[in-house]
């Protein structure tokens, strides 16, 4: 098997038997996603057209979220413990063992996703007692750019967790908690209620998140083995 | 053939300077000392040798490569680091296979089992490696390693925070490694007693410099000079002995402790020391010839190394 899939099934594996930070994740993926499925019923709009609107949004949140604690779980507590050295001692590249991580946090991140957008649509689906589908667009939103996301943000994450010290991380997770809190909220005020979810938009979702995601694999190559080292905590 | 060669290696941290002009060689098959103080500079060098940090000057080749720029050398060393490497959550036996998977090794379940037994941990072999001792998680960390059967062994403090047994078993795994599998091995530690018992060559670092590089065997054997020591049958003849001594030529650095007085001859055989001290009055217990102890020339060379700055 590919180093890098040794890896990824590896930290898949970890964040798994992290039995507390499973169950907060869970329990904080279940309770979001029941309590925004009755949105569908408000207004007399269109339910499809509602469930799109919280699918859209909610699930992005949720998988970017869950991305940012299984990365602080991958990247930094290897760090942390020092196991990144004998990690960096092993035939693989940075970059490698990186990717690895990065879709290490992916996989379960987007399985947590699904699971809200599932709920999302039987809650809401059973609520108006009738069948109920997220369109076709949203659909394609949260299978392929959702995943994007959260590849996006652990891949950018773990690259600041490899390269900065450790004071200047603290720094920076209060820093992107923030800021996630602020895209999110003025993503939301600019969309308004009647914003619609076309192709269009998604698409441009999806470049967005390809770009971010391109950040951290472009930068890569200016970490290097002597930046982690230097930047364990003694 | 050096495996493992530094030429010139400096390194600095922000202009302060941590190891300076180190050079050594490694040869195949050889058990390699390197001892220091704290802060001496032996986790830099050995970094720089692991392609871990770049140094400022100088260059190291591990098997004729940097191992900063390739990847594919360093499958073939094996390291042991302050830290274990291993993964609090995941089985003796998961981060032993884990290890062995990123390596490339075939078969990683069965080499694990055969590593496992070798430590004597099989039936720790599913239990957390984070409810593991810390002696239980030191020979796991040794056992990932060599998982991979690598030309090179890194060890830095192998024995440290082991019991007497369990530093015994790293020793003789040490041993049986560097003979019958010819695995190079160097070898940073603490234990005098230990680097004495298992290596062949030895380093002393002290403030950035290596002070000594030598074989074992030549050290301990005094360089070429002839240690002696004579223990009395009656402590308080020391005094009458050590004048005795000191009047014949050819005797040297005579001390006293207690009924033991160690001296250096040259150019006299140890029989007329004896024949002298008889003829004098002073009743010998016995006579030996004396190995220099590595702890003994660990501290003088530091003695040496403090006094002369």
């Amino acid at each position: 098997m590919n180093p890098v899939f040794v890896i990824m099934e590896k930290e898949v594996r970890q964040i798994v038997s992290s039995r507390q930070t499973m169950i907060s994740t869970i329990l904080f993926v279940i309770i979001f996603a029941m309590a925004s499925a009755p949105v569908t019923l408000v207004g007399e709009g269109n339910p499809v057209f509602l469930l799109d609107q919280v699918c859209f949004y909610l699930v992005l949140v949720l998988g970017i979220f869950t991305s940012y604690i299984f990365t602080g779980q991958v990247f930094l507590k290897e760090k942390q413990d020092g196991i990144v050295e004998t990690l960096l001692c092993t035939p693989l590249s940075v970059r490698e063992i990186w990717l690895g991580k990065v879709l290490g946090v992916t996989v379960p991140a987007t399985i947590l996703a699904y699971g809200a957008a599932a709920l999302i649509t039987a809650v809401a689906a059973t609520l108006i007692d009738s069948p109920l589908f997220p369109s076709p667009p949203v659909l394609f939103h949260i299978i392929v750019v959702v995943p994007a996301f959260i590849s996006a943000v652990s891949g950018l994450i773990g690259f600041a967790h490899l390269l900065l010290g450790m004071r200047d991380i603290q720094i920076l997770n209060i820093g992107i908690i923030f800021g996630i809190i602020f895209l999110l909220t003025l993503t939301r005020s600019l969309l308004g209620p009647g914003f619609d979810v076309t192709w269009a938009v998604v698409w441009g979702s999806l470049l967005v998140a390809v770009l971010l995601l391109a950040i951290p694999f472009q930068f890569n190559r200016y970490i290097n083995r002597e930046r982690i080292v230097t930047t364990l905590p003694e | 053939m050096a495996v493992i060669e530094a030429s010139g290696l400096s390194k600095s941290f922000d202009k302060k300077v941590v190891i300076s002009g180190i050079s050594l060689s490694v040869e195949r098959g050889e058990i390699f000392g390197f001892l220091g103080q704290n802060g001496a500079g032996k986790t830099t060098t050995i970094r720089i040798l692991l392609g871990l940090l770049a140094p400022t000057q100088g260059s190291a080749r591990v098997l004729g490569s940097d191992l900063m720029h390739d990847d594919r050398v360093r499958g073939r060393v094996g390291v042991l680091l302050a830290h274990n490497g291993l993964y609090p959550r995941l089985t003796a036996r998961e981060n032993l296979v884990y290890y062995g998977r990123l390596y490339g090794c075939r078969d990683a379940d069965r080499r694990a089992e055969e590593l496992l037994f070798l430590v004597g941990l099989t039936d720790a072999a599913d239990v957390a490696a984070g409810d593991l001792s810390t002696g239980m998680q030191r020979k796991i960390g040794i056992a990932r390693a060599i998982f991979h059967n690598p030309e090179i062994l890194f060890l830095d403090e192998p024995s440290s925070g082991l019991d007497p047994e369990a530093q015994h078993m790293v020793r003789a795994l040490i041993l049986n490694l560097a003979r019958e599998q010819t695995i190079t091995i160097f070898l940073s530690s603490h234990h005098l007693d230990e680097v004495q018992r298992v290596c062949t060559h030895v380093a002393i670092l002290h403030s950035g410099k290596i002070l000594v590089h030598d074989s074992v065997a030549h050290l301990t054997a005094g360089s070429g000079r002839t240690m002696y020591e004579v223990g009395l049958t009656d402590p308080g003849e020391g005094e009458k002995a050590s004048e005795i001594l000191t009047g014949l030529s050819g005797v040297g650095e005579v001390s006293v402790e207690l009924n033991r007085i160690a001296m250096v001859l040259s150019g006299v055989a140890p029989h007329e020391v004896v024949g002298a001290l008889v003829a004098g009055g002073v009743r010998v217990d016995e006579a030996r010839h004396r190995a220099h102890s590595l702890e003994e020339i660990y501290l003088t060379v530091l003695q040496e190394a403090e006094a002369a700055v």
